[in-house]
């Protein structure tokens, strides 16, 4: 069904089939040689690879598998326990009603003809063994696991909120998804924050870090994710890696979406808009993360400035202390349209400089902006603190005032 | 500039000093005289000795020239066995027959299933060896900081390493060793949880040996934390705080334990990730010089620090591991020297070697004793100072004791049985080719340097995930070169047919003896159930305000397991984020 094209417009086609993915290392095991060649093949052949990392957890494969709705989970597993490991994640899929979604595996020699019967008959789909050439994975993987993801009302929860997105990228269903995500929770009051910047600016490090914040000052409620990142241009696959680094959205408070670009260049994925409606439609979610990929100097992919839909309730823009002076700065459209400024890696040495030159910046807005100092890399970084609290004012969460110091 | 361009710049500056000090020795009539003079004194020093068949031979063999501006290329470019800048050996004799035997080289690397089971196997590999030289493997959960009974890690433990969750675990996996001897020396393959593993270690060994046994205790804990964000990621705590831990460590172990080598930069793990040899080099080397300016700033002397940093490196089959060891001790030691100003005992780099578990594999896998065989070799060219060989088995198991026997004789043989390494100092080094390979590869890992000093340094560059894309780079390339079959592989792609998989026997922990350690760890925690909370409380503390984590650790670990300690930093200072 999928079938390696270079031609945009037989990608175009092929979009409906377009096979995702999810990889990663078991738990305990940090051997991501094979399966980052793996995924970068992959994505060479046209693949949406979304790889949760090493030293996953079998509940946070299983997470990731039906958030993302993956039409398979390939596991490299390299010291051993493979046996358990391979069956824990199986049960843990079928308890999130996603036991259809088949697991392959493969790795170092530690797993064994034996052991691969023994996988197999507890519902491994597949194992490649030490020395199979890639080649034959990729081939045996795109010819195996391809086929057209429908709408079912019988999907549940997330399960049911992450096929809607699938056919919202596919083209399949227009905004608000399937009635399966509809039922998935209470009506969202979700409010939408987008959040641009160039790349590097520590946007996803910043998401993650509020984040936690939500988690703990929040005593229930969820929030999503989804994160935009760009299709390899000329095969139409994409490595999507931004959960490895998400340490603190692996939890079941936290719907976690990546997405790619698929050939457009406003920023965001084109099924973004249906994406999003699905999050207001159905989950249930009090705050959602829109995070777009690295933006130049005039992106907008928002619709702050009106030329397009305006998709988000807030717009947080991140930058960094680098950005190349203060006329530089001046040419950056978002710093008019964004709510909230963030002035991340404020440890750089350049940070003090910077600071003063984006807030005389802001201040020409004659907007109510403040601007946020982050060091999100460090922990329990106050500025990062302080920016929740914002935000979390902005979307009329209600917070304990005590821990917003 | 950073430190590394400055090593970069030192090392060049070396090469041109000798280059000149060459042409001096030839236009400088009494210099070259002086250099003569020097020249016969040696040649007049060398021991004679003589093969099993009574050929007579030099017990090192030295250039057969009179020529000064060639003695000054040699003594100063190369150094004779353990002279500066170290080329040829740390030491003096290595490997050398001599009345009564030395320690040998061979340290076998050794963990599978609980604390006892390990025990076992080290009194099993004791027994083929005169010193005692053990080197440690753990499971998973231990190398994460994970207890035995932490979710969904059961079918983790004891695969591929052996468990440890606590003191008592440590000294179970010691037991009837006699820690304290002069000829005894113990080796952790521990990382991110390094500072309470060796905690647990001299608490162990002051229950059996009282409390004034520290500074006998000798060994290695790797603790390199950089090749762990770089390559095998292993990490637990965010990355300054893991340095700070480390160095915690290494500055409580310089007057403590004075035979302890508290960090050995290794670069096994990062060959095995995929890099060629000449990166494996250069970002092992530069990672020690990042350490070497780490703890500079942190006050310590190069002097005292610098002699007790270890190095440990693969060595595979391509032919840059003809001269690896040779050009790491060179630039090493002029790097320390004129990048660092360290004197003598702090310029020496002290190697480990251990054949590279990648180039084994499965089919045919009774290759892999060839495999490991030429690797040895290899490795014993370069005068590593201690070496382990894979088992042929590896590739599918954690050894068993039939291919663990093998992979010790093939060094007793090597070593013991030909004649090769015990008659003769510099048998075949100052080849025309050695020097050749020599100098390209020196050269690469400048450039290496020069690239990595340009981001700012090792620190900087690997937030810009460079090393990282280097190595996965390399190993995208080296899988396209095996199934391109530009990369001969005996047996894979190349004459194949080896049949179905042999049927092995392998080692595995079974299910049983898993939650005996789960059942262990629960009464220890159960007994100290009181006094954890407290020591807990202690040592969060203690990281928080920046305190020696380590100088606490030491109590902490009496009471507490590796999951409650570990679980206690992340705490305080966070958990790491990983990169791809």
């Amino acid at each position: 069904m999928v079938v390696a094209s270079t031609s945009a417009a037989a990608r175009r086609r092929a979009h409906p089939g377009l096979l995702r993915l999810l990889t990663a290392v078991p738990l305990c095991d940090g051997h991501d040689s094979a399966v980052v060649t793996i995924n970068l093949e992959l994505a060479r052949s046209g693949v949406e690879v979304i790889y949760l990392g090493y030293h996953c957890a079998a509940s946070a494969i299983a997470r990731a598998a039906v958030q993302e709705d993956v039409h398979a989970v390939g596991l490299s597993s390299y010291n051993g326990g493979h046996r358990v490991f391979f069956r824990e994640v199986l049960a843990q899929l079928r308890a999130r009603g996603a036991g259809d979604i088949p697991v392959f595996g493969g790795g170092g020699g530690t797993i064994t003809p034996a052991d691969a019967r023994a996988m197999k008959r507890d519902g491994v789909d597949r194992i490649f063994f030490a020395g199979t050439p890639l080649a034959d994975i990729i081939a045996a993987v795109k010819g195996g696991y391809a086929r057209e993801l429908s709408a079912s009302a019988r999907l549940r929860g997330d399960r049911a909120l992450g096929r809607a997105i699938t056919l919202s990228e596919n083209g399949m269903r227009g905004p608000g998804g399937s009635r399966g995500a509809r039922r998935a929770g209470a009506a969202g009051r979700a409010f939408v924050v987008g959040v641009a910047g160039p790349g590097g600016a520590g946007k996803s490090t910043l998401i993650d870090e509020l984040t936690s914040r939500f988690l703990r000052r929040e005593s229930d409620g969820r929030l999503a994710i989804l994160a935009n990142n760009p299709s390899h241009p000329a095969s139409g696959g994409a490595v999507l890696g931004d959960r490895v680094s998400a340490i603190y959205s692996q939890d079941d408070r936290v719907f976690f979406r990546s997405m790619a670009t698929r050939g457009s260049l406003t920023g965001l994925s084109p099924a973004a808009p249906a994406a999003i409606a699905s999050l207001r439609a159905g989950g249930g979610f009090d705050l959602v993360f829109v995070e777009s990929v690295g933006i130049g100097q005039e992106g907008d992919p928002f619709g702050v400035f009106g030329r397009g839909p305006r998709l988000a309730d807030a717009v947080l823009f991140v930058l960094a202390p680098h950005y190349g002076g203060r006329i530089q700065l001046q040419k950056i459209a978002m710093l008019n349209g964004a709510d909230l400024v963030a002035l991340n890696k404020c440890d750089d040495p350049m940070a003090h400089a910077a600071r003063a030159e984006v807030a005389a910046r802001l201040a020409s807005n004659g907007r109510d902006q403040v601007l946020h100092t982050t060091v999100a890399a460090r922990h329990h970084d106050g500025g990062v603190d302080h920016l929740y609290t914002a935000i979390a004012q902005l979307a009329g969460l209600e917070t304990v005032a005590s821990v917003a110091r | 500039m950073s430190y590394l361009g400055k090593v970069a710049d030192a090392v060049d500056a070396y090469n041109g000093f000798v280059a000149g000090e060459a042409a001096r020795a030839r236009a400088d009539e009494r210099f070259g005289a002086e250099l003569r003079a020097r020249w016969a004194g040696i040649q007049a020093s060398v021991e004679q000795t003589a093969s099993p068949t009574g050929t007579p031979l030099p017990r090192l063999a030295l250039p057969q020239t009179d020529e000064p501006g060639a003695i000054a290329a040699y003594l100063l470019g190369q150094g004779l066995p353990g002279e500066f800048p170290f080329a040829n050996a740390a030491y003096r004799e290595m490997y050398l027959d001599r009345p009564g035997g030395g320690e040998e080289p061979m340290r076998l690397f050794a963990g599978l299933g609980l604390a006892e089971d390990t025990n076992r196997r080290f009194h099993y590999l004791a027994g083929h060896q005169t010193s005692t030289r053990l080197s440690t493997a753990f499971d998973g959960p231990t190398l994460y900081g994970l207890d035995s009974d932490h979710e969904g890690v059961l079918g983790k433990v004891g695969e591929g390493g052996v468990a440890i969750d606590t003191v008592e675990d440590m000294e179970r996996l010691f037991a009837g060793f006699d820690l304290v001897a002069p000829n005894t020396s113990v080796s952790m393959t521990m990382n991110a949880p390094a500072p309470a593993i060796l905690a647990m270690f001299v608490a162990a060994a002051k229950r059996r040996f009282g409390a004034d046994c520290v500074p006998q205790l000798r060994g290695t804990i790797q603790a390199d934390m950089l090749k762990e964000v770089q390559a095998q990621n292993e990490v637990i705590f965010p990355v300054d705080a893991s340095l700070r831990f480390l160095g915690d460590m290494v500055e409580w172990c310089i007057p403590h334990m004075p035979r302890w080598y508290p960090i050995s930069i290794s670069g096994y793990h990062i060959a095995e990730a995929g890099a060629t040899p000449v990166q494996q080099a250069a970002f092992t080397l530069s990672n020690g010089f990042a350490y070497a300016d780490m703890f500079r700033a942190r006050g310590l002397d190069v002097n005292r620090f610098g002699p007790r940093f270890s190095f440990f490196l693969d060595c595979g089959l391509d032919v840059e591991y003809l001269v690896l060891g040779r050009v790491c001790r060179r630039v090493w030691a002029i790097g320390m020297r004129d990048g660092f100003g360290a004197g003598p005992k702090a310029q020496v780099l002290k190697l480990h070697t251990q054949t590279s578990g990648r180039s084994l594999i499965a089919a045919g896998f009774k290759n892999n004793l060839t495999r490991t065989a030429v690797e040895l070799m290899l490795s014993y060219l370069n005068c590593t100072n201690s070496c382990h060989s894979n088992s042929a088995d590896e590739p599918f198991t954690t050894p068993t004791e039939e291919y663990v026997r093998l992979a010790s004789h093939a060094q007793s043989i090597l070593l013991e049985e030909t004649g090769v390494f015990k008659h003769t100092m510099n048998l075949l080094s100052g080849s025309p080719g050695l020097l050749a390979l020599e100098r390209q590869v020196e050269r690469a890992i400048l450039d290496v340097f020069r690239e990595i000093d340009a981001l700012g340094g090792v620190l900087p560059a690997m937030e810009q995930r460079y090393q990282r894309s280097k190595i996965q780079e390399a190993a995208h390339r080296f899988e396209e070169q095996i199934g391109a079959g530009e990369r001969p592989v005996i047996g894979l792609n190349r004459y194949a047919g080896a049949g179905p998989m042999p049927r092995v026997a392998l080692a595995r922990t079974p299910p049983q003896k898993q939650r005996l350690q789960v059942d262990r760890l629960r009464a220890f925690k159960a007994r100290n159930a009181k006094r954890a909370p407290e020591a807990l409380q202690r040592l969060g503390n203690v990281a928080r305000a920046h305190g020696s984590v380590f100088a606490e650790l030491l109590s902490t670990v009496e009471a507490c397991s590796l999951g409650q300690i570990t679980a206690c930093l992340s705490g305080a200072v966070g958990r790491f984020r990983p990169m791809v």
